[in-house]
Formats: C-alpha cells, sequence, structure tokens
C-alpha cells in the first residue's frame, strides 16, 4: 500500500468540475510534482491533500488513515505557500517554532528543534529576524523550516517559488530537493514551470481542465509524452498532422513526405490521421550515412537562445524548429538555404489518432 | 529646479487652517476669563473639582471600554469570517454597518427603550440592565467606524493564506484569532477603539434618554448652567481627542512596514 494514496478523486465548484477521476499512489520519501497550466486542478488537488477544500467525491490517505474528511489542523500535513504566509508579528524563530507550541511541546525541546531548522536552512543567525527583515529567498526557507518543523507527514509545496527572481529560484530548488531528500520525506509539489518540476521531481503528474494526462518520471514525460497536452506543455515541441501508411513498419505520410516511428500505438489502421511530435534538438542537418527521414528543408530564420540556436525550417508546407547547440566555431546555414535535415525513427512520437 | 510656490495652495491651506483653529483660540481664550481682568485656569480647576465631573467621566470610561471589548469582539470575528468565507456577504455587512448613520440615535433609543422598558424585556427597570442597554445601543452607533477600520486592516493582510498556514501548523479558531489575526491588525484595532472611545465620550441622546450620568449629558448640563466651565470643558474634551489620536499613531507606529510581502527583494 502507498504511503499517500488519492482515489477517485473528484471536486466540484457548483457546475464546474475543477478535478475529475484523480487516482494516484505516492511512496514515501518520494516527490512528485502536480504540473499543468492555470486552472488545470493542481491546486484544488494540492488543498484536498492539505484538507482545505473537502472532495466531492473519493479519498484522500495518509499511512493507511482516511484522512477525507479531517479537518487541516487535525492532520499532520506541512504547507509552504506561494506568498511564504510567514506571520509578521512574530520572529523567525516565532514562526518556526509556531506548530510546536500548538503541540504543546517542551520549551528546551522547541529549542533545540528551531535550532536544527535555523541550521538546515542556512540562517543560524537570523532567528530573532522579523520576516520583512528578509529577502523573499529567506522568507521561503523560513517558511519550509516552519512547515518541516512540525515533522509532517507530508510536505506540500503550493508553486513555492513563483514570487522569486530566476537566480534565486534555481538554487532554492536545488535546496528544497537536497533537504527533502536528506529528511526523507514525501513530497507533493506544484507548479506550472516544466523546467522547475523536470528538475526537483521523481515523478510528474501532468494535468489539464482537472483530468490527470500523464504521469511518469521526468524522463518519460519528457521523452515519451503520451498525449499532445503533455507534448506541447513540457518543452518546445514540433506537432504535426500525419496519415498512417503502415501501422506494422510505423510508416506514416506528412505533406506527401514519408517518415518512419519506433513508435507504436495499437489499433492504427492504414490511412488513420494521427498527431506526430519531434523534439527541436532531435533534428539535425543529416550525414551522409543517414538513409531514413532524410528530408529537404528551406531555412527560414535563425534565433539565438543562449546556450541553444534555434533554426526555423519549412519542410513542404509545415515548419520545424530544430535546436543546436551553440558554440563559437558552430558553422550556421544562410537563411534561404535548402539543406537535408533529418531524425531518428525514435524521435518521431505518434500522439494520438484524430478520429 | 526652484520648485514654484502655488500661492492658491497655501490660501485654502491657512484659510481652512484659520477656519478650525480661531474658534479654538476663541474657546480657549474665553475659558481663562473666569476672573475679571486676569487670565486663569480657575474654570478648568473648577471643572476638574466638580465631583460629577469625575463621576460622568470615569462612568463614560468604563462604558466606553466595555464598549471597546465588545463591540471588537462582536465585529473582528464578523469581518474575519466576511474576509475568510463569505465574500459575497460584504455588501450586505457593510449596508448594515451603515445603519446607524442612517438612522439617528433618537430613533434608536426610542426603540430601545420601547422594546425593554416593559415586560418581559424590563431591563430599564434596573441600573445595570439600563447600562447594560446602553452599552448596546453604543456598540451599534460607533459600529460604522469600528467595523470600517477592522476591515481596512484585514484587507491589509492576506486573511486566507495566514489562517491556511496556522491551521496546517495545526491552529484552531481560537489561536488563529487571537495569535495571528489580532496582532497583525492590531493598528487597525486600536484605531477602531480611540474612535469608539471619542464617540461614547461625547454621545448625548442615548445616555440623556436612558437617564444614565454620562459625560455627554453632564456636558449639556454645563453649557446650559454655566459660562466659562463649558469653554473648558470643550478644550478638555478637544485634548482628549486629540491624545486618543496621537496614541494610535504612538501605538501603530512602525508597524505599516510589516506587510505580508513586505521586505521582498
Amino acid at each position: 500500500m502507498a504511503f499517500l494514496e488519492l482515489t477517485k478523486i473528484r471536486k466540484q465548484f457548483g457546475q464546474v468540475a475543477a478535478v475529475e477521476d484523480f487516482n494516484l499512489q505516492v511512496e514515501r520519501g518520494e516527490f512528485v510534482s502536480f504540473l499543468g497550466p492555470s486552472g488545470c486542478g493542481k491546486t484544488t488537488t494540492l488543498r484536498m491533500i492539505a484538507g482545505f477544500e473537502i472532495p466531492t467525491e473519493g479519498q484522500v490517505s495518509v499511512d493507511g488513515a482516511d484522512i477525507t474528511n479531517q479537518a487541516p489542523n487535525q492532520r499532520n500535513v506541512g504547507m509552504v505557500f506561494q506568498s511564504y504566509a510567514l506571520f509578521p508579528n512574530m520572529t523567525v524563530a516565532q514562526n518556526i517554532s509556531f506548530g510546536l507550541r500548538i503541540r504543546k511541546e517542551s520549551e528546551s525541546a522547541i529549542k533545540e528543534r528551531v535550532t536544527e531548522m535555523l541550521a538546515l536552512i542556512h540562517l543560524d543567525q537570523r532567528g530573532s529576524s522579523y520576516p520583512y527583515q528578509l529577502s523573499g529567498g529567506q522568507q521561503q526557507r523560513v517558511a519550509l523550516a516552519r512547515a518541516l518543523a512540525i515533522r509532517p507527514q507530508v510536505l506540500l509545496l503550493d508553486e513555492p517559488l513563483s514570487a522569486l527572481d530566476a537566480k534565486i529560484r534555481i538554487s532554492l530548488r536545488s535546496e528544497i530537493r537536497a533537504i527533502q531528500k536528506e529528511l526523507g520525506i514525501t513530497a507533493i509539489y506544484v507548479t506550472h514551470d516544466q523546467e522547475e518540476a523536470l528538475s526537483i521531481s521523481d515523478r510528474i503528474v501532468v494535468m489539464s481542465h482537472g483530468h490527470m494526462e500523464q504521469v511518469g518520471t521526468p524522463f518519460e514525460i519528457y521523452n515519451f509524452p503520451k498525449t499532445a497536452f503533455v507534448a506541447n506543455f513540457v518543452g518546445t515541441l514540433n506537432t504535426v498532422e500525419a496519415i498512417m501508411v503502415d501501422p506494422e513498419k510505423g510508416v506514416l505520410k506528412m505533406d506527401g513526405i514519408q517518415f518512419e516511428s519506433a513508435s507504436r500505438v495499437d489499433g492504427l489502421k492504414k490511412g488513420d490521421k494521427i498527431s506526430i511530435a519531434i523534439r527541436p534538438e532531435r533534428l539535425s542537418f543529416a550525414s551522409e550515412q543517414r538513409k531514413a527521414n532524410v528530408v529537404d528543408a528551406k531555412i527560414e530564420n535563425i534565433t539565438f537562445l543562449g546556450s541553444v540556436v534555434r533554426i526555423q525550417v519549412t519542410v513542404g508546407k509545415t515548419k520545424f524548429n530544430m535546436d543546436t547547440f551553440n558554440n563559437p566555431f558552430l558553422e550556421l546555414p544562410k537563411i534561404g538555404d535548402v539543406l537535408e535535415v533529418t531524425c531518428s525513427r525514435e524521435a518521431v512520437l505518434i500522439l494520438d489518432r484524430q478520429n | 529646479m526652484k520648485k514654484k510656490i502655488n500661492l492658491w495652495a497655501w490660501f485654502w491651506i491657512v484659510l481652512g487652517a484659520l477656519y478650525f483653529l480661531v474658534p479654538l483660540y476663541g474657546t480657549f481664550d474665553f475659558s481663562l476669563h473666569e476672573k475679571r481682568g486676569v487670565l486663569s485656569f480657575f474654570a478648568y480647576q473648577n471643572v476638574l473639582m466638580d465631583p460629577r465631573f469625575r463621576e460622568s467621566f470615569t462612568y463614560s470610561v468604563l462604558m466606553a471600554l466595555a464598549t471597546i471589548v465588545v463591540g471588537l469582539l462582536l465585529i473582528v470575528p464578523t469581518a474575519y469570517w466576511v474576509h475568510l468565507r463569505l465574500p459575497q456577504a460584504r455588501p450586505l455587512i457593510e449596508f448594515i454597518t451603515l445603519m446607524p448613520f442612517v438612522v439617528p440615535a433618537i430613533v434608536l433609543v426610542f426603540g430601545l427603550i420601547r422594546i425593554y422598558s416593559g415586560p418581559p424585556l424590563a431591563f430599564t427597570n434596573s441600573e445595570q440592565l439600563t447600562n447594560l442597554l446602553l452599552m448596546c445601543g453604543y456598540v451599534v452607533v460607533a459600529m460604522p467606524y469600528t467595523y470600517r477600520s477592522v476591515d481596512t486592516g484585514l484587507r491589509a493582510i492576506d486573511v486566507r493564506t495566514l489562517t491556511e498556514a496556522a491551521q496546517s501548523l495545526g491552529a484552531g479558531w481560537f489561536t488563529i484569532l487571537f495569535r495571528v489575526i489580532f496582532p497583525n491588525i492590531r493598528a487597525a484595532l486600536l484605531s477602531g477603539a480611540f474612535l469608539t472611545f471619542a464617540i461614547v465620550i461625547g454621545e448625548f441622546t442615548i445616555a440623556s434618554l436612558l437617564n444614565r450620568p454620562a459625560f455627554g449629558p453632564y456636558l449639556v448640563y454645563m453649557g446650559n448652567n454655566r459660562a466659562y466651565e463649558p469653554a473648558a470643558l470643550a478644550i478638555i474634551s478637544f485634548a482628549l481627542t486629540w491624545a486618543a489620536i496621537g496614541l494610535i499613531q504612538l501605538l501603530s507606529h512602525g508597524r505599516s512596514d510589516q506587510g505580508q510581502l513586505g521586505g521582498m527583494h
């Protein structure tokens, strides 16, 4: 039995179903991210685990105990909020000890735990500071320490880095992951930032319109998206419509140009309309040895994106993006050139049937 | 660049200041002339030595404190709940809290007397119960000010997130209210409390018609029977109000910069 289980969860607000048919099993010590755009139901699901929302249907259980209808203050769940939610009238140490005092722990135990937490977030000297005297990143570290101080069964993080600038976001997400691993705590992390989810998680739940689109490791989600939504939402992707020519051999046609794919979808027949997806970094200029999936492409535009150069090409009537790593000695084609472009059979992903 | 002085702006500021300060100075000057030919604080001495002054003032101060406590205990949880769970009820609550501006105190007190002067609720037969009635009347009269102060304070903090943060740490409603919400709207509570104090200290209609020995009726009594003492009392009342405003400033000083996202950088 999994440590945290969400079974057939459904949440309805008036006529709108915010979350539907949500089933998830999270193992002890696992770090799972809910990833999706605004309004996809990820925060609502997190709030149901915290107890701030009661599911219309379904069950939430932690370590075998049904907590579906338990009040938030009766659950042993720590929560970190996007806006930090530190108590402005209390010092850092008082914020961290708040939950421990409610649990009526002894003064010596509280002092020891606060010292331990301050050391964990590297703010040993800031115990007597007020939240407004700290930077955003420091405030969020205090919020994390406050949530962890009560030794929660599950740690919930609701877009904790969204209010911070890019550099602090990257360093703090590594810090959060390191602390989670060190303590071995089960964590659920809500984010709309795919890079954040990919870099920090053991598993990702991609959500859209209240539904789970796909659950998998970052590697699976990025490399083998199961739906067009996941493929488009996670990373940059070229998605085009094609027609199945030979389902057995994975041969398909796009704009009259033949492609081969290594991915297999059950039930596909010759003539079926399908969506195919190719990551920009999987496209490259053809070398002489390549025989399959080699097509003529016209260079339309070249954009420098720092570490990556994005080249926009046209194959037939369809536009593709292809990415190549930037280096000072890179020889780039000229706009208007027609060159051979290729990709492996494995790079051509069949997403779903159109009819 | 030299800043251009706007003479018209200064003209209106000076005119406004004179409008308030000249009558105040006139009253103060008049209050010093009780003894013919010399300036003295004799009128103030008379007022402060008058046992009715001390009794009525003490009575009104106690009533004000009771009104503040009951008013805040009634309004803070209501305003908090409206912010947290019933935002759609805000227009209705605002309408209700504005009623004392629409219904004059005289109507309120006649309503109270009509309902509470005969069986089964003959409150006016007992001194203590009449005091209670007066205090309830004061709570209603001060409600527009108290509610608005508390509401402004609650708007300045992220009530919902702070509540949820406290709940996730195991806090119940009582702890959340007294350890998280109240301390973070301290300035608003003080503002509401001192406004209530100022209103109760000078209130005449309800206290007079309920026949209670409050400071407001005493002020009117003095005004009708003495010449210089009412001027001295007016200055004393004015000083008390200013002291209350000064206390709000003093006690809430330095808290305004501790907003929820304060210090983000």
